[in-house]
């Protein structure tokens, strides 16, 4: 028998008793959309997560904080480590930091506090630093600003109060407004010696600003300051990173760091794909790391554990649809034993029979989840719009931006197709087999 | 073409502990050969029926073997022996046994959609069926709105649609009237003759067993006699 023909068939015979494979498909629907439902909050929420990390954060970036040794604990890194990162295949750049403290600074009438910060300038370049104005240092006096750098000035003589307004920000009228390209900038450096604080003034020169980072919440007000401030200042104060001395490091020796250690190291992957290998080979040479890709398979394993929950739930919904299912099945073959007994006496192969009911209760699954899947949209669209207007409403707050409550991403109409059509299938078996056992003599009896 | 050695049949009745065993057909070997028809006579309760469903494969026989247009049906499985039956076996019952739900049109043509025939052959087919059992008019009629002598027909059209070499009938005029009977025993004969198909009739009607070029008499499960040549 032809497909075409057995959907014919088909067709036909579910038109006997309409209200039966009414309630029945509108059983499988619900459950369909049950679980759609269901599964697309867990995969909204996956989704909304994912992407408020992937915003917060450079994708590409892998921070490396030391490197474990035997005796446990983490040694510092060093140009030797660097130039081990720098062979790994897919990385675009290692950025080296060593960090000083935060210092004033002050330009002309206006003064600030900003940390410095002693950079790598090749490798910063490498990782994507751009100038907003001037250029790169070159002379051991010449520094770079951040790009917020600027909002940070205030009148040095002016009370602090009245500075700020209500958010806190430098009110307009006393803002720095020169080109800060060439100004002269004094960095004081503190130590205390014998309970007295002592400062020393360097002269240094802005020469560069850089330009907005990117990601609009990222500020960047560091000064990079050159290799020859740095020993400026620890000649000064007598400690690595011109630390203050305070009674918990009151014996430490400038010499006991040696120069190429750095504070803070990144790695820059070309790509975000790359950045797992990275990390595997960063790991397997006693290298801990932190990147986003590596915090979002734990989120990735949590969520999914969290969806495959949530099907299973919806599947047993189906699973209860499904009995709906048999029932109509095996009404069906019941009602119809006098017609099979007749076509089994003819001469219709058991396995057509088989094939014939299976395809109903398949029909009836899929129409099922085809509905279901409709009404499953329209239910995530509706969540998607109107819930958080009911939080509004009711809390009088706004849920957070982007935010997304419900979201189905085709492989869930998919797999709750394939589950249903699974469970369909299964319920129907029972049935179909029953046909093809109804007795060609008995059936043919019923009729006289 | 139907060839029968040796064939016993016995049903079990009543369950575990209370079973009896019931003797219907005792030994029984016969042939028919190609392009006769043979009609089979007996008491009621001597074990045609069975017979006959042996023959069609409804039941399956506890001993001896049957033989089809040189299968040996008596060893197929049920697919198997569907696949053969669609075939080499029409049908014609006392109670024409029609789906009441479809129409004469669709009844007739039901045997060439079992068979995988293409549509616009069965359109042909069913329609040059339909006009040789004269019912082409009544083709949207379903069973319920046909007499008993034209649904006879059009099962009979059922019957021939996948040209069946040999047809088996059980009691066919059972349900009609003596003019219709008439008819269809000369349906019978005409195809008989014009097409070569070989029937096996089962009947208690001594005018059907005349057609017969043999009538075998079965009794108490046993072939009793065998009269040639009624027509003779
Ligand atoms: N399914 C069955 N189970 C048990 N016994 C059966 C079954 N079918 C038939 N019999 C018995 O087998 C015997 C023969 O029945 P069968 O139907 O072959 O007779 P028949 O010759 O066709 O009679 P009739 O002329 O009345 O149709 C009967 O005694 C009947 O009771
Ligand atoms: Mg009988």
């Amino acid at each position: 028998m032809k497909l075409k023909d057995q959907f014919r068939f088909v067709q036909q015979n579910m038109k006997k008793n309409k209200t039966r494979l009414f309630m029945t498909i509108l059983a499988t629907a619900m459950s369909v959309a049950f679980l759609i439902v269901l599964a697309s909050v867990g995969f909204g929420l996956h989704k909304s997560i994912v992407k408020e990390t992937l915003e917060r954060r450079i994708v590409t970036e892998i921070e490396v904080p030391g490197k474990e040794i035997e005796s446990g604990g983490f040694s510092v890194l060093t140009d030797k480590d660097i130039t081990f990162f720098e062979k790994i295949e897919d990385v675009k750049a290692v950025t080296r930091r060593k960090n000083l403290q935060d210092y004033s600074f002050e330009v002309d009438t206006h003064q600030t506090y900003a940390q410095a910060v002693v950079a790598n300038m090749p490798a910063e370049i490498a990782a994507g630093l751009e100038l907003a104005a001037g250029r790169l240092p070159e002379k051991g006096n010449e520094i770079l600003v951040g790009y917020h750098f600027v909002e940070n000035l205030r009148p040095a003589a002016e009370n602090g109060e009245e500075v700020y307004d209500e958010q806190g920000n430098i009110k307009e009228e006393f803002r720095f407004k020169e080109d800060l390209i060439g100004k002269k900038v004094t960095m004081n450096v503190l130590k205390l010696e014998e309970g007295k604080e002592l400062t020393e003034s360097l002269e240094l020169t802005i020469v560069g600003i850089r330009k907005q980072p990117t990601k609009e919440w990222v500020y960047d007000p560091l000064v990079f300051v050159s290799e020859d401030v740095l020993k400026k200042v620890e000649a000064f104060t007598g400690t690595p990173r011109g630390m203050m001395k305070d009674s918990n490091n009151a014996d430490t020796d400038p010499l006991s760091i040696p120069a190429d250690q750095y504070d803070h190291v990144k790695i820059y992957a070309n790509d975000m794909e790359s950045v797992k290998a990275i990390t595997t080979e960063l790991e397997a040479n006693n290298y801990p790391s932190y990147s986003v890709i590596n915090e979002l398979k734990d989120v990735n394993v949590m969520f999914t554990i969290v969806k495959a929950g949530l099907i299973f739930i919806g599947t047993i919904a189906i699973l209860i649809a499904s009995i709906g299912i048999y029932n109509t099945m095996t009404m069906a073959v019941t009602e119809r034993a006098p017609d099979i007994g007749i076509m089994k006496a003819i001469g219709a192969n058991p396995g057509t029979i088989k094939k014939i009911f299976l395809l109903e209760s398949s029909y009836i699954g899929l129409i099922g989840a085809a509905i279901g899947t409709i009404v499953a949209y329209a239910i995530s669209f509706i969540v998607n719009f109107g819930l958080p207007l009911i939080i509004k409403q009711a809390f009088g707050e706004e849920p957070p931006e982007g935010l997304m409550f419900s979201h189905i991403p085709l492989s869930l109409p998919v797999i709750s197709f394939v589950i249903c059509y699974f469970v369909t299938i299964l319920s129907g078996l029972r049935p179909a087999q029953r046909a093809t056992k109804v007795d060609v003599l008995q059936a043919m009896r019923r009729e006289v | 073409m139907i060839t029968i050695k040796h064939l016993s049949h016995e049903f079990e009745i009543g369950k575990k502990g209370s079973k009896s065993i019931i003797p219907v057909l005792k030994d029984v070997s016969l042939e028919v050969k190609k392009g006769e028809i043979v009609t089979i006579v007996g008491r009621s309760g001597s074990g045609k029926s069975t017979l006959l469903n042996l023959v069609s494969g409804f039941i399956r026989p506890k001993k001896g073997e049957i033989s089809i247009n040189g299968v040996q049906t008596s060893t197929l499985n049920e697919s198997k022996f569907a696949d053969f039956r669609i075939e080499h076996l029409g049908f014609i019952f006392q109670s024409f046994q029609l789906i009441p739900s479809m129409t004469a049109y669709q009844n007739v043509e039901l045997p060439l959609i079992l068979k995988g025939v293409k549509e616009s052959e069965r359109r042909k087919r069913t329609a040059e069926i339909l006009e040789l059992v004269g019912l082409l008019d009544y083709q949207d009629h379903y069973p319920g709105e046909l007499s008993g002598g034209q649904q006879q027909r059009v099962s009979i059209a059922r019957a021939l649609i996948v040209n069946p070499p040999i047809i088996l009938a059980d009691e066919p005029t059972g349900s009609l009237d003596s003019d219709t009977e008439d008819d269809l025993l000369k349906f019978i004969k005409k195809l008989n003759e014009e097409l070569g198909i070989t029937f096996l009739i089962i009947t208690h009607d001594e005018k059907v067993a005349r057609i017969g070029h043999r009538t075998i008499e079965l009794r108490d499960g046993r072939v009793l006699e065998e009269v040639y040549g009624y027509e003779a």
